[in-house]
């Protein structure tokens, strides 16, 4: 029997319909069937007069980005699953000509701004000698075929145009990188808000063509920045030098964690694995009940867990934000503690609890110092519930039994998402407590706006990314967020608060339910 | 029937690469020019080009010269290309590629830094310079980049669907706005036409669905004459699977590089019929050679041959190729580990309208350049001589309607002609009955796949010609659009483009017919011996309304065919 996808497309003529509405339409699955095939299917048998942009189906012209399930793909690179339903909607952010036909003037118009062409002071000699070193990176982020969807999705340009959004933004990095143009581009990043990005990815995800936005257009302009003198924002300077000074990014309020513990060692009785824990700035300093439920849940599970007693912060604001003198000697640091401790206590996996740590750990860390000496670090990178369900395996996860009578939903964090690939094991460990139930959040890899230095530097509008996330989240209609990044944790308690919406960091509720079940 | 009138001095139809650079070089004589784009600015079919652009630079082979090029294109076109047209694109071609490097594009480089140049088929010389394997995207983004730096003005979605000619002289253009249904007149001093080409009258072929032909029809209707409508290049490697992507072409870099093609024995089959060049045969003969061996039974399972890269360094795959790396990922195979699927899909126009050395047409004012111009190429087109192709011709097309531009003031129009155009698109959406334009589509799509392909013979063609004479009579008038809304309705659009795809087409299989030899991508299983071909088929709307077709002499300045 043939399958059929229930696809509904968001209809609208302004001409005739006072608001947009979904159409249902039953498109016959065929195997390799893309989104452009479903709406062409639905063109050619249901309506002919559906409007939607195509021109090479190979993705190659970008013509056809739509929303998919609320995210921005261009439909011809964009396979159909067969058990799926589907949601096809027009770009967000661009006005809406009819049905998923978007309106592309103010792209043209904000790409005008910056002159996205090659600027020249005197007339070339021919033949002009380039190497191929010189335009080694830029011809990674010169694959952009201006789809723009990436824009579709950007938390910030639903903002705010103020800030141009990756593609842009990737088109200033491409100029800046050619060694023919000789306008200030790093000037023009600064007036075009560069700082404004968190860092999120949706970006790179959405691409079509896979450009790491963040990496090689945002970060690579923010340390150009930092390179020609310009000041970062005192609220993300205060981090640096704190981390320059004391190895932690935050200063101390409570007792530290690692001062609370006293021991390095958390063994257990026939340990199935043994780790070293890298707790990061916030839990040491801020959040030291769950850095011990951590430990707990690990030792539960016949993990040895190892906390050197000296750690030093991954670097993350300094990376984020161009600092990269800072995060170089961090890394090393951090690399230094942790290849100590692996050799004296004979393990080879760091387990990490904040999102954007291990993010760092993972991106930054390793190929600096893979480029530096080598060799990369001796351990590997998990986060904790990547461990747990990966590692150790759901089938040896000591279930917890104290039930926790909630509607919960996930907040995935950016840099534990996108950032690590770490997707459904956070939302299998809730799953694993008995009285959750689980409710999925549609917009659950949504950016909360604390990464990138956005929410040090630049609070309002770090709020603003956060209000529109909150209104998803409430949508869910769940009694609690959960999320696996303390980062995340502290905005999302920030925008929550006077309403209802309980915040749980994922090990701390799973810890919870240990206890609950001794008791 | 209300239509807004917008003026300018140079209007050029189309924005792929030969429009861009008409546009530009228009643009930089102090004149107003505006581009017309059917889709969205950037996203014409010229992106889609893969392998690379032909200029004998000798940055690699540095015995290459445009006397050597020349050769290879007259010698690689069958020798029935107009030699003039060809001088030109080899001398200019140099000038070109560093024009697009002063705009800002980034081509792969040699050791030492110039531009890096590869293998092509049918070439004596490594020439071809390139960007990984998304030349044209290249040259696209580049363009489009340099547009944002002019003056031009561009109305992207915007259809022209009549040249309006007064006093047999150009006076402007027929459009509708695709997004809102807007009827315009644009009236201009001179105009470009740079429409692209019609593989999309073929059910299995390479390009974009914009590439319907709309150039020719409106340029035949016109008064233009149009040449060598039945020289049709297959290219050899379409892709064969999944279905929705059949036809997606598979860059000759691919066997540029050093790719293999094999049937299902294993055999390295074109050792049995070009075993000097092998694949890099002519793409007429490569595709020839693999219908040869699917007919004969050792295709593979779903009627192709395998094309083979696996034996090369991945790295060198990952290089040069990333965009085939990329398109089988999609369909589930990674060509660094196994053959690709291929057949040939219908790839490029050789043939259109008829332009001299100015990009000039017999109508005064009126210019083209690009794919939908013919001549240059011959009986078969080289791979890399199409991007070459729209740079030179591209440029000279925006100098002399330029020129021209500066000589005259505009001209009146004819305000009937204009009404009773807009009333012929009107009328599509008013009919209450009628045949839809997707069934008339296919119809036509299949019926030129199937009779008017590669393997062609007299009855087939003729049967063809049959079918299109009774659509152009009996179905073209009776198109009716579904939902009569004017609104960005594709089903209009398509309703609008129809008319130029059944012209497109009969002008290929009426000339097909009238030639009765073999000669280059014209291939007769059925072929008199004693036409050898050495002549243009030279097609044009005759003052009684017929179609008038008649052999012309070939222009020959340096090479005397054999």
């Amino acid at each position: 029997m043939t399958k059929t996808i229930k696809t509904s497309v968001l209809r609208y003529n302004p001409d005739s319909d006072d608001q947009p509405y979904l159409q249902d339409f039953d498109v016959e699955y065929e195997p390799g069937m893309t989104v452009l095939d479903v709406l062409l299917y639905i063109q050619d048998k249901f309506d002919s007069s559906l409007a939607f942009r195509w021109e090479c189906r190979g993705g190659q012209c970008g013509s056809c980005a739509v929303r998919v399930n609320k995210t921005a793909r261009v439909a011809c690179r964009t396979k159909v699953e067969p058990d799926e339903d589907l949601v096809l909607e027009p770009l967000e952010k661009m006005p809406v000509i009819k049905d998923l036909v978007n309106d592309m003037a103010q792209v043209t118009y904000r790409l005008r701004r910056i002159r996205p062409y090659v600027a020249r002071d005197k007339k070339p000699v021919h033949p002009e000698i380039i190497h191929s070193e010189q335009i080694e990176k830029l011809r990674e982020i010169r694959k952009c075929i201006e789809c723009s969807a990436c824009l579709s999705n950007c938390p910030i340009v639903h903002e705010t145009w103020d800030y141009p959004g990756p593609m842009i933004i990737r088109q200033i990095a491409r100029l800046e990188l050619d060694p023919r143009d000789v306008e200030d581009r790093v000037a023009m990043a600064m007036n075009e808000a560069v700082y404004s990005c968190t860092t999120c990815k949706m970006c790179e995800d959405i691409c079509p063509k896979s450009i790491k936005i963040p990496a090689l257009a945002v970060e690579l302009l923010r340390a150009k920045a930092v390179e020609a003198g310009y000041p970062l924002d005192p609220g993300q300077q205060a981090f640096l030098d704190e981390v320059n000074k004391t190895g932690r990014s935050v200063t101390v309020k409570d007792t530290p964690l690692l001062e609370d513990l006293g021991t390095e060692e958390f063994l257990v009785d026939n340990p199935r694995g043994r780790v070293g824990f890298f707790t990061g700035c916030l839990i040491d300093y801020r959040m030291q009940s769950t850095g011990k439920a951590l430990i707990d849940v690990l030792n539960r599970n016949h993990i040895d867990v190892i906390v050197p007693k000296e750690q030093w912060c991954c670097a993350s604001p300094a990376f984020r934000t161009g600092d990269l003198n800072t995060g170089r000697d961090s890394a090393r640091r951090v690399t230094e503690i942790f290849e100590k401790a692996v050799e004296k206590y004979n393990f080879d996996t760091v387990v990490v609890a904040c999102a954007g740590c291990g993010k760092t750990l993972r991106e930054d860390h390793y190929p600096l110092i893979e480029e530096e000496r080598g060799t990369p670090p001796t351990y590997k990178v998990y986060d904790l519930a990547e461990y747990m369900l990966d590692v150790i395996g759901k089938e040896n996860i000591v279930p917890p039994k104290g039930e926790i009578n909630l509607k919960i939903t996930y907040h995935e964090p950016c840099h534990l998402g996108r950032g690590q690939g770490v997707v459904d094991q956070p939302i299998e460990l809730l799953k694993l407590i008995p009285g959750v139930e689980y409710i999925d959040d549609p917009m659950k890899d949504r950016c909360c706006g604390a990464g990138g230095g956005v929410r040090a530097g630049y609070r309002e509008l770090s709020q603003q990314i956060a209000n529109t996330r909150k209104e998803y989240i409430e949508e869910t209609g769940a009694d609690m967020v959960t999320t696996e990044c303390p980062f995340c944790t502290i905005q999302l308690n920030d925008m929550m608060k006077g309403t209802e919406m309980k915040v749980r960091y994922i090990p701390d509720l799973l810890a919870e339910s240990y206890k609950k079940g001794d008791e | 029937m209300d239509y807004k009138t917008i003026m300018c001095d140079i209007l050029v139809v189309g924005a792929g690469g030969a429009g861009c650079r008409a546009a530009i070089e228009a643009a930089a004589n102090n004149l107003d020019v505006i581009m017309l784009s059917k889709e969205l600015l950037g996203k014409a079919h010229t992106a889609m080009a893969e392998g690379g652009l032909n200029v004998s630079l000798g940055n690699v082979d540095p015995d290459d010269n445009p006397e050597t090029h020349f050769k290879d294109t007259i010698s690689g076109g069958n020798y029935i290309n107009n030699q003039k047209l060809a001088e030109i694109l080899v001398e200019q071609a140099a000038q070109r590629i560093f024009d697009l490097e002063d705009m800002g594009a980034v081509f792969d480089r040699t050791p030492e830094g110039k531009i890096a140049q590869r293998t092509f088929g049918k070439q004596s010389w490594r020439r071809t310079a390139y960007a990984s394997d998304r030349t044209g995207s290249e040259i696209m983004v580049t363009l489009t980049e340099a547009i944002r730096k002019t003056s031009v003005r561009v109305f992207d979605e915007v259809f022209a669907t009549k040249l309006l000619i007064t006093n047999g002289k150009i006076s402007g253009v027929c459009a509708v706005d695709l997004k809102y249904g807007d009827y315009l007149v644009f009236r201009a001093k001179s105009v470009v036409m740079a429409t692209g080409g019609a593989g999309r009258i073929f059910s299995v072929t390479s390009n974009a669905q914009l590439d319907v032909g709309d150039g020719y029809g409106m340029a035949y209707e016109a008064g233009c004459e149009l040449i060598d409508m039945e020289m049709i290049q297959f290219h050899p490697t379409g892709m064969v699977k999944p279905e929705s992507a059949k036809g997606r072409l598979v860059t000759e870099a691919v066997r540029g590089e050093g790719g293999i093609l094999l049937n299902n024995k294993g055999e390295r089959f074109m050792n049995r019929y070009y075993p000097e060049v092998m694949e890099l045969a002519g793409r007429d003969q490569v595709a020839r050679s693999i219908m040869t061996e699917v007919l004969e039974g050792r295709g593979s399972p779903d009627g192709g041959a395998y094309l083979s890269i696996a034996h090369l360094p991945k790295s060198i795959v990952e290089f040069r190729l990333e965009s085939m790396i990329e398109q089988f990922e999609d369909a589930g195979i990674d060509i660094r580990e196994e053959p690709m699927q291929v057949s040939p899909t219908a790839h490029h126009f050789m043939g259109g309208i008829k332009t001299d050395e100015d990009a000039g047409t017999i109508i005064p004012g009126l210019f083209a350049s690009g794919e939908c111009t013919g001549g240059l190429h011959g009986g078969n087109r080289l791979g890399g001589n199409a991007l070459a192709d729209t740079q030179v011709y591209g440029a000279i097309s925006g100098e002399s309607a330029a020129k021209y531009a500066k000589s005259v003031s505009h001209l009146g129009v004819d305000r009937k002609t204009i009404t009773q155009e807009f009333e012929r698109i009107e009328s599509m959406l008013n009919r209450k009955d009628g045949i839809s334009p997707a069934d008339a589509r296919s119809e036509l799509t299949e019926l030129m796949w199937e009779k008017v392909q590669i393997f062609r013979k007299e009855e087939d063609m003729q049967f063809a010609v049959n079918e299109l004479r009774r659509i152009e009579k009996e179905v073209v008038p009776n198109i009716k659009v579904d939902v009569p809304v004017k609104r960005f309705n594709p089903g209009w659009h398509q309703a609008m483009e129809f008319v130029n795809m059944v012209l497109t087409a009969r002008m290929v299989a009426e000339a097909a017919v009238m030639r009765k030899g073999s000669r280059g991508a014209h291939y007769r299983v059925d072929a008199d011996p004693n036409d050898k071909g050495y002549y243009n088929i030279v097609i044009k709307k005759g003052k009684d309304g017929k179609m008038e077709m008649q052999k012309d002499d070939l222009v020959i300045t340096k090479i005397t065919p054999p």
